[in-house]
């Protein structure tokens, strides 16, 4: 009788990954067993733990050097940009998390009718969903896994671990919980929609490559002639699926909302985390499976990149709403950062460019969850002051607080001695070397209404005049505290001395995406 | 192809049988039409009035559904394992301990938060 | 796909029967009289099915049962039949015409083609064509045969959801809730077959109990029995309980449940052929479980012990008589426990299907496998992974054992509290209540000197 051979797995290159899934289903069974008084205590520890032993792991297989073949069969590749996206999504995954901590982020009861009796009930015995910790870290696995998986079906997995449950954790905000239920429901739906484009994508791709692996696609481009019409309908609608979950216009609709219905803690990781993750496994889609064709997709990357500028700053003026206005910027954020992916050219080339858009992910990734930290701080009786107005005159009454959050948006903008103004620096300095002037002097423009949406709440709230009842601030817990400082700090010193961080990103985009 | 083509005679023969059956019973029988008859039978009470669509019903039901679509992917994981069982090996028999495993974790969570319970 | 299709290796002298490789190759017209013979078999199957469980139910409960139409009331089903087809045949108002019409076809098509796989006989020659007694054969004839459950469930669930009536979509959500709860631990059931088996093939299956094998234990060879149903107990154990889910039968025919649903969801459907079909489908469905039971656990159309010693046992057409004989009994077995057990509760139902039947079949699953393991490959690491897995099951069945003989007590004191307050205050309840210590209460009064009222 022939044997099955058993795939060789390389656990170690692997064991980020499978120390978070683990927790997370270590945490399903602290739902199922422990009792309802025990669980918070044990979810915390299990769940910062096992994300500092992940950022652990990573950090010593960068020592030990990093893969040059991709793991699992080929399934995985831990290469260096990997590396680098999942020590960034680490961090940020866990300082979202100490923000995610704090009691009052969450429903009672998810599956109550807002506003009835179960609700007041479930919120009266002290019912909380613990469930966010095993959800966020299933959710966060997913985000590991995305943009390191080397073949389309992995990747479709993964951002289906990713998504699935982020649509739930958007369900759960405590207050305004119509607008939350909404913004599930459209997150899920489109998310669905999106999901199948990137399924229907991989289906067209694997009829032309006769694979599903990224490397074999690439190699098939130079193979197959005159199967034009399944690559290119393949490529566009997987380039589809891709685009809307880093929510690059004219994909961009769900963001604003779901940015304004989740608890702002999960949207915090959305952010920061997703966003890191889809443009990993967009890099990796577009420059390793169909990077040979970069001549007829970047005309098209070029007019998503604008739009995506454009649309992310023009409509961000118009909000009135922080959170829908801090949604449009990261829109606008997710333009520039395309700017950089347009920029492909020779090894060295793609590797400036690549190492841009690593550091800009990280950078922005920070300053966006201590934005949103910063905006679960300053509440209303029903919850967070949400409407722009009620931010006025806030430099008056706690100057720490707005100062921060002014420093904040300017790091956003690109405002020099922060941390932003290098990683758009680094991005547009890519762009021009790989001849995209024109995208870049759109960038600019584009970076320039941005600062005047940002320079505009910096003024409502340090040249207006408080309103007489206006939101209060709370003092913030030790973790809403930490992750504000930890970010400011961050943005600080990044925007100082930004070299050792850009070093690593250079490192890491140095061997670029193994095949 | 040939190994299913006998299926599709069988079909085709219970198809005939059973559509034929159905669609001759409006001749066969009397015709004594009476409004009543018509209704909805309810036990002799008016019938309740339905919704199109058929309205709204329990969430067990989607409940049930749902668990029996992971289960059922998970036997429809198990029979390649077990017909290929001695060609894997002891490594099938751990990777099946463990997939086993991660699905009863998700079944004690059910479990637990009565999620099988029918009252 | 190719692994699934593994031949039998040497078929030996006494040749254990077909195998996949017999399959495909018969001229259309061969086809065509097995699908004619089989759609007969089942009709009038179903015909003397429903008067054999009428008879035996009868006897059973010491009656006559049928006895007007024909000798011995054998005429009684078709009478029935063509009652059925002359009575006026009811479209209610409210009802979604389209589905309201296919959801009896719907329910009854793939009844019949399930026992397409069902193998009745080794190879044969029937009108010089050499052909085994089996419609077809597949790689996945098992997959066939569940998929086909599972579009039945279809028919139920649209019959009563057509129907635009209280009764009958309660009935047909309940009625494919209990299907489907069955259908996993039944999917599960078969597991241990295949480990076994190593193949989906239903003829092959057969094959492979021809002959049980031995098992050395150190210089011992020990004979292993060869049908399924000793070799894998539980399994099968398990697979008898899910039948009688799976179809609706006694005692799990809540669908039917008179009481409170009427007649569940074909409530709407009155006394046409339309009905006729829905009785049709119980039937063949019957038919198709026992079939399987037979293929799977029962040594399929082999003779059992004592005939197989005969030489022409097990060729030739013998092996039909052995196979009808096998479904007569499994059906007779139907009767029987429709005679002998009530109704159970919807609750208990769902709750025996999900937390009983499900995690022993896996429990069991994992024993079979590790055991299995050890003959492939004799390493302590499968020991101790056995080991593991036989820990792991019995600590969480003791952990849940543990908590609901708790709960048990806890509500056994309950009601005992309950009781003796009753008992001292029998309106307590707020209900006129008789104390519950007068002397035709059985059991309640153990303390005081009881004497049996006979019932007049």
């Amino acid at each position: 009788m022939n044997t099955i051979t058993a795939p060789a797995i390389e656990y170690l290159q692997l064991a980020p990954l499978l120390i978070v899934f683990g927790a997370g289903i270590l945490g399903v069974l602290v739902e199922a067993f422990a009792p309802r008084y025990l669980r918070r205590a044990m979810h915390i520890p299990l769940t910062l733990l096992s994300l500092a032993g992940a950022f652990a792991l990573v950090i010593v297989q960068t020592i030990k050097g990093v893969p040059t073949k991709p793991s699992a069969m080929g399934a995985v590749a831990v290469d260096g940009p990997t590396l680098f996206i999942w020590g960034t999504i680490l961090v940020l995954a866990f300082i979202s998390l100490l923000l995610l901590n704090d009691e009052d982020h969450f429903v009672p009861a998810a599956s109550a009718v807002p506003g009835s009796a179960e609700e007041e009930r479930a919120l009266i015995e002290g019912n909380v969903h613990t469930e966010v910790y095993p959800l966020a870290l299933f959710a966060i696995g997913g985000m590991l896994l995305f943009p390191a998986s080397n073949d389309l079906l992995i990747m479709f997995v993964a951002l289906e671990v990713m998504s699935l449950p982020l649509y739930l954790l958007c369900g759960l905000a405590r207050r305004r919980r119509l607008l939350s239920q909404e913004s599930a429901m459209k997150y899920f739906l489109l998310g669905a929609f999106s999901s199948a484009f990137f399924l229907y994508g991989t289906a067209l791709l694997y009829g032309y490559a006769g694979s599903v692996d990224l490397a074999k696609i690439s190699t098939a481009l130079s193979a197959n002639v005159g199967q034009d019409a399944l690559l290119f309908t393949g490529a566009a609608l997987l380039g589809v699926g891709l685009l809307f979950k880093i929510g690059a216009a004219p994909f961009q609709a769900w963001k604003p909302d779901v940015y304004q219905g989740a608890p702002t803690p999960v949207t915090a990781l959305m952010a920061s985390g997703t966003l890191v993750a889809a443009f990993g496994a967009l890099l990796r889609v577009f420059w390793v499976a169909i990077g040979e064709l970069d001549w007829d997709w970047s005309p098209i990357m070029w007019g998503v990149a604008i739009l995506t500028m454009v649309v992310g700053a023009i409509l961000a003026i118009t909000q009135t709403d922080i959170k829908r206005m801090l949604a449009y910027s990261s829109i606008a954020h997710a333009g520039f950062l395309l700017v950089g992916v347009v920029a492909i050219g020779d090894a060295k080339q793609n590797a400036t460019a690549l190492a841009a858009i690593l550091f800009y992910l990280a950078v922005y990734g920070i300053a966006s969850i201590g934005a949103f930290a910063i905006v679960t701080m300053v509440r209303d009786a029903g919850g967070e002051a949400w409407h722009l107005s009620r931010w006025a005159g806030l430099g008056k009454r706690s100057p720490k607080l707005a100062g921060l959050f002014a420093f904040f948006l300017l790091a956003f903008a690109g405002i020099p001695l922060t941390s932003g103004f290098f990683g758009k620096y680094a991005v547009f300095q890519a762009a021009v070397a790989g001849g995209a002037v024109q995208l870049v002097v759109v960038g600019v423009v584009a970076s320039a209404v941005a600062a005047f949406f940002y320079v505009r709440v910096i003024v409502l709230m340090f040249f207006n005049d408080p309103a007489p009842d206006g939101p209060t601030v709370v003092l913030p817990s030790w973790g809403t505290a930490s992750v504000v400082g930890f970010a400011a700090l961050a943005t600080v010193v990044l925007g100082v001395f930004p070299q050792p961080v850009l070093d690593l990103a250079q490192s890491a985009a140095g061997s670029l995406f193994v095949r | 192809m040939e190994l299913y083509a006998p299926i599709l005679v069988l079909a085709v023969l219970a198809a005939g049988f059973a559509v034929f059956s159905v669609s001759v019973a409006p001749f066969t029988g009397p015709k004594r039409w009476n409004r009543a008859k018509l209704d909805a039978y309810e036990c002799g009470i008016e019938p309740t009035p339905q919704p199109v669509g058929g309205g709204r019903f329990p969430l067990k039901y989607m409940i049930t559904a749902m668990l029996f679509i992971v289960f059922d992917i998970e036997i429809i994981f198990l029979y390649p394992w077990a017909v290929a069982f001695d060609q894997l090996g002891v490594f099938g028999l751990i990777e099946m301990v463990l997939f086993i495993v991660t699905v009863l974790v998700a079944y004690a969570y059910v479990w637990r938060r009565r999620g099988l319970d029918w009252d | 796909m190719t692994f699934l299709v593994s031949p039998v290796a040497n078929p030996g002298p006494t040749s254990p029967g077909p195998t996949l490789a017999d399959f495909g190759h018969d001229p259309l017209w061969i086809s065509i009289i097995k699908a004619v013979f089989l759609f007969v078999f089942l009709m009038v199957g179903v015909l003397m099915g429903v008067w054999t469980e009428r008879k035996l139910i009868s006897r059973m409960q010491h009656r006559y049962g049928p006895n007007r139409a024909g000798k011995f009331g054998l005429l009684q089903t078709v009478a029935d039949g063509l009652k059925m087809g002359l009575k006026e045949d009811l479209m209610p108002r409210k009802v979604d015409k389209l589905l309201y019409f296919l959801a009896p076809v719907i329910i009854a098509v793939p009844a019949f083609l399930a026992f397409s796989v069902i193998p009745f006989g080794p190879v044969v020659s029937m009108f010089g064509v050499k052909t085994p007694l089996q419609l077809t054969d597949l790689p996945v004839a098992v997959l066939l045969i569940l998929a086909m459950a599972s579009i039945g469930v279809y028919g139920i669930v649209l019959a009563g959801w057509a129907s635009r009536s209280p009764y009958a979509i309660l009935g047909g959500l309940r009625s494919s809730a209990q299907v489907v709860s069955y259908e996993i631990a039944m999917g599960l059931s078969f597991v241990a077959v295949f480990l076994y088996a190593g193949t989906l093939s239903t003829s092959e299956i057969v094959a492979k109990q021809a002959d049980g094998g031995s098992f050395a234990l150190g210089s011992l060879n020990i004979p292993l029995p060869s049908w399924y149903a000793v070799l894998l107990i539980p399994s099968f154990l398990i697979y008898v309980l899910t039948m009688l889910g799976e179809t609706n039968r006694v005692p799990f025919d809540l669908p039917e449940g008179e009481g409170e649903l009427v007649g569940g969801f074909h409530t709407e459907y009155s006394s046409s052929l339309k009905f006729a079909m829905f009785m049709l489908a119980e039937y063949v469905n019957v038919f198709v479980v026992s079939g399987v039971a037979t293929t799977l656990f029962l040594g399929g159309w082999r003779a059992p012990w004592p005939i197989s010693l005969w030489d022409g046992a097990n060729v030739g057409w013998w092996p039909m008589l052995w196979f009808f004989a096998k479904l007569v009994l499994l059906f007779c077995f139907f009767v029987w426990v429709r005679a002998s057990l009530p109704r159970v509760r919807y609750d208990q139902l769902m709750h025996f299907g999900w937390k009983v039947l499900i995690p022993l079949n896996l429990a069991w699953i994992l024993m079979v496998a590790s055991f299995r393991a050890l003959r492939v490959d004799n390493s302590p690491l499968v020991i101790v992974l056995m080991a593991i897995v036989v820990v792991g099951a019995l600590g969480v069945y003791f952990r849940f054992d543990t908590v609901l003989q708790r709960r048990r007590e806890q509500r056994a004191a309950q009601e005992a509290e309950e009781f003796d307050q009753l008992r001292d205050q029998p309106t307590a309840g707020g209900f006129p209540v008789p104390a519950l210590d007068l002397p035709h209460y059985h059991g309640a009064t153990t303390g005081l000197n009881r004497k049996e009222v006979p019932s007049a």
